[in-house]
C-alpha cells in the first residue's frame, strides 16, 4: 500500500455478530479494508451482505444486541491514531469523532429526519456540540451549507420544517448535516436508493465535490454496479460478512476475478446493447446467516464449485492493488494478462 | 352538538320513573296526601305540561343565560355551579398536572430501560393501575393514609377556621392523587409504546451520529416526538377525568360537581341535571378544541400553512 499517511481509516479483521433468541449471527465476519483520503471507497453486495453493519460499526451506531467481536478501526485523527473499537459506545471521546470527524448519511431521507424540528435546527445541532460558533455564526454557516448544497432560497428555506422538503433537497441537507463540520471520512449508507434517478446524479456530483474540495474520504455503500462505476476510486465486494474482492475500480470492474463479482456484474443490464443481451441473474439466494455453508460461502450457488471449495480460500494478493478470496482465482485473472 | 345531547339527556330524565314532586314528599307524607294535592304541586313546578313545551322552555331560557332554580332545594342552578364547578376543576386540575408529569416520565424511563425490572415492574403497576376501579382505590387509601397512619385528612375541601392556601393542600393531595392514579397509568403505558416506537425510527440514529449525548438524543429527539400522541390521548382522557371525580368525590366527601350531579340525578332534579350534563358535554368539547391547538403547538406537520 501506499505512504501510510495517506490512510484516513484502516479496519483490520473486524468482527461484529449479532445475538438474538440465543442464536449468533456473523454478521461481519472478518473484514479488512483502507480509506484514503479524498478517495472514494464503495462497498458493494447484495442486501444482508453486511455492508451496513460495517458502516454502523465504524460509527458505533450499532443496536443493542450486537457487539464488536474482534478486530480493530484504526482512525487517523490529524497525527494520532485512535482505536475506535476500543471506545465507550456512547462516551465522550466516541461522540466527539462522531458527527465532527466521521459523518454518515443515511438511506432514506425521508426518516432521517426530525419531522418536528426545522432543518437549520437540525444542522446546527453537529455545530453546536462539535465548534465554539455563537448563535449568530451557526445560523449563517447553515444558510452556507444549504447554499453550497444548491438549496434555492437558503434564507428562508433554513426555517422550514423537513415535510416540505423534497425527497432530493431532503438528502442535500442531510448532507449539509453531514458536512457542516468538514469530517474526515463521510459514510454513506445507499444515499440515493430512495430517490428518482435524476436527483441521484445530482447527489452523487455534490458529494464528488466535496470529496474534492475538502479531502473528504469517504465510503460508500450501494448495490448499484452504475453508481461503482462513476463514482469509486476503490471498490470491496462483500458477499456473507466478507470482502471477497478488493481493488482498484478498474481491478474490480474491468478484471473480475472472484466468480461473485463476475456473476454481480453479469446480472446488470447495459444501456445500448439493446433487448437481446444476456442478462445471468445469480442462481439460488443467500444462505440463512444461522445456517451456513462451511468453507466458501458462495460455493453453493458458484459455477466452478469444487472439492477445495469447502476450506474457508484465504485472501490472496494478486497484484498491489487486487485482492481476491477464491482458490480457482488463477484461472479467472489468466484471461486478462 | 350541545343541543343533540341535552335533547337526549332530557328524553331520558323524562323516561324515568317519577319526578321531582314524588322525591320531595317524605314517605310518611305520602299516605295522607291527596292526587289533587300532588297535581297542584305539579302544576306549580310546571311539570304538568307536555314534554316538548317544557323542553322548549328550558331550552329559551337557557340559551338566555338562566338557568333556573334547582327543584329540590330552590336554590338559583347559578349560585351551586359557582360553589361546586370550582372544587371540581381544582380537583381535576391538579390530578391533571400529576398524572400528565407522573405518566410521561414514567413511561419515558419504562421505555429506555426496556426488559429491565423497573420497566417490567412499572408495566405491572401499570396494568394494575388501569384495570383496577378508582373507588377501590380510593377506599384503601383512606383506610392506609389517613386511618391507619393519620397522615392525611379523610377527606372534606375546607374546614372551618383553615382558610390559607397551605391548609388546603392535605385536603387535596388524597383525592387528587387517587383521580390521577388511573390516568397516569393509561398515560404511562401509551407514552412507553410511543416512545419505543420513536427510539427505533431512523432520525434516531441520525441524531445520535451527530455526537450528541443521550439525554439530548432521548428526550429532544425521541420525546418531542413521542409526546404528540401521548397528549391526544390524555385530552381523549379527559372527561374521563372528570367523570372519575364523579366517584371520588363522593368518597372524599368533595363538594364538587360530580356529588352534586348524583344528588341530583336521584331527587329527578331536572334544571341541575340538565345544567351539569350540558356542562359535561362543554368540556368535552372545549378539551377537544385544545387537543387540537397543542398538537399543531407540539407537531409543526399538522399546522395550518401561513400563506
Amino acid at each position: 500500500m501506499e505512504d501510510k499517511n495517506n490512510i484516513a481509516l484502516s479496519v483490520r479483521d473486524l468482527k461484529t455478530f449479532f445475538y438474538t433468541n440465543n442464536r449468533c449471527n456473523k454478521a461481519v465476519n472478518g473484514v479488512s479494508f483502507d480509506v484514503e483520503k479524498g478517495k472514494t471507497l464503495c462497498i458493494v453486495g447484495e442486501s444482508g451482505c453486511g455492508k451496513s453493519v460495517t458502516a454502523a460499526t465504524i460509527m458505533q451506531l450499532l443496536p443493542t444486541l450486537s457487539r464488536i467481536e474482534e478486530g480493530e478501526i484504526k482512525f487517523r485523527k490529524d497525527d494520532k491514531i485512535i482505536n475506535i473499537e476500543k471506545l465507550e459506545k456512547n462516551g465522550k471521546e466516541m461522540r466527539e469523532i462522531r458527527g465532527s470527524d466521521i459523518a454518515m448519511i443515511f438511506q432514506d431521507p425521508m426518516t432521517a429526519l426530525n419531522p418536528v424540528y426545522t432543518v437549520g435546527f437540525q444542522i446546527s445541532e453537529n455545530l453546536k456540540y462539535h465548534t465554539n460558533l455563537n448563535k449568530k455564526e451557526i445560523r449563517e454557516k447553515c444558510i452556507s451549507l444549504l447554499n453550497d448544497m444548491g438549496i434555492p432560497l437558503p434564507e428562508k428555506r433554513v426555517d422550514e420544517y423537513p415535510h416540505s422538503y423534497s425527497g432530493g433537497m431532503r438528502q442535500r441537507a442531510m448532507i449539509a448535516m453531514a458536512m457542516a463540520c468538514n469530517p474526515k471520512i463521510l459514510i454513506a449508507d445507499e444515499p440515493t436508493t430512495a430517490l428518482d434517478v435524476t436527483i441521484q446524479a445530482q447527489i452523487f456530483e455534490l458529494m464528488d465535490k466535496l470529496k474534492k474540495e475538502n479531502d473528504t474520504a469517504i465510503i460508500l455503500i450501494t448495490h448499484d454496479m452504475g453508481v461503482v462505476a462513476e463514482l469509486a476510486d476503490n471498490v470491496a465486494v462483500m458477499y456473507m460478512g466478507n470482502i471477497v474482492e478488493a481493488g482498484t475500480a478498474d481491478d474490480v470492474l474491468r478484471r473480475p476475478t472472484h466468480p461473485y463479482t463476475k456473476a454481480l456484474l453479469e446480472s446488470v443490464p447495459v444501456l445500448g446493447r439493446g433487448k437481446n443481451q444476456d442478462i445471468n441473474p445469480i442462481k439460488g439466494s443467500t444462505p440463512d446467516p444461522y445456517n451456513r455453508p462451511k468453507g466458501c460461502q458462495f460455493a453453493p450457488r458458484c459455477n466452478w464449485q469444487t472439492e477445495s471449495c469447502d476450506v474457508m480460500p484465504e485472501i490472496t494478493q494478486i497484484n498491489e492493488t487486487h485482492q481476491v478470496r477464491c482458490h480457482k482465482y488463477e484461472q479467472f485473472f489468466e484471461k486478462y494478462k | 352538538m350541545l343541543l343533540v345531547i341535552s335533547f337526549l339527556v332530557y328524553s331520558g330524565l323524562e323516561l324515568s320513573p317519577g319526578d321531582a314532586v314524588s322525591h320531595m314528599i317524605s314517605p310518611e307524607l305520602a299516605s295522607t296526601i291527596t292526587a289533587e294535592q300532588l297535581d297542584a304541586m305539579r302544576e306549580a313546578y310546571g311539570l304538568n305540561q307536555s314534554f316538548l313545551t317544557r323542553y322548549w322552555i328550558w331550552l329559551t331560557s337557557m340559551v338566555q343565560g338562566d338557568m333556573g332554580y334547582s327543584m329540590a332545594g330552590g336554590v338559583a342552578i347559578s349560585e351551586i355551579m359557582v360553589k361546586t364547578v370550582p372544587a371540581t376543576l381544582e380537583l381535576s386540575m391538579v390530578a391533571l398536572f400529576f398524572s400528565t408529569i407522573l405518566g410521561c416520565s414514567l413511561g419515558v424511563i419504562s421505555a429506555l430501560k426496556r426488559g429491565s425490572g423497573t420497566d417490567n415492574s412499572l408495566t405491572v403497576a401499570g396494568m394494575a393501575g388501569v384495570s383496577i376501579p378508582e373507588f377501590f382505590f380510593g377506599l384503601v387509601a383512606i383506610l392506609l393514609f389517613a386511618i391507619e397512619l393519620k397522615w392525611l385528612p379523610v377527606g372534606g375541601r375546607l374546614l372551618p377556621h383553615y382558610e390559607t392556601l397551605w391548609d388546603r393542600i392535605p385536603n387535596i393531595v388524597l383525592p387528587s392523587l387517587v383521580l390521577a392514579l388511573m390516568m397516569t397509568a393509561g398515560a404511562m403505558r401509551y407514552a412507553r409504546s410511543s416512545m419505543l416506537d420513536v427510539l427505533a425510527r431512523e432520525f434516531i440514529t441520525t441524531a445520535r451520529s451527530k455526537g450528541m449525548p443521550e439525554w439530548r438524543v432521548n428526550i429532544l429527539h425521541g420525546f418531542r416526538v413521542a409526546l404528540t400522541p401521548v397528549v391526544v390521548l390524555i385530552g381523549f382522557r379527559l372527561p374521563l377525568l372528570i367523570g372519575g371525580s364523579t366517584i371520588i368525590e363522593q368518597v372524599y366527601q368533595w363538594p364538587g360537581i360530580g356529588s352534586m350531579f348524583i344528588r341530583s340525578v336521584r331527587a329527578s332534579d331536572y334544571p341541575l341535571v340538565m345544567t351539569i350534563s350540558l356542562m359535561y358535554v362543554f368540556v368535552v368539547l372545549t378539551a377537544s378544541l385544545i387537543i387540537d391547538v397543542l398538537t399543531a403547538l407540539i407537531d409543526p406537520r399538522v399546522r395550518l400553512g401561513k400563506e
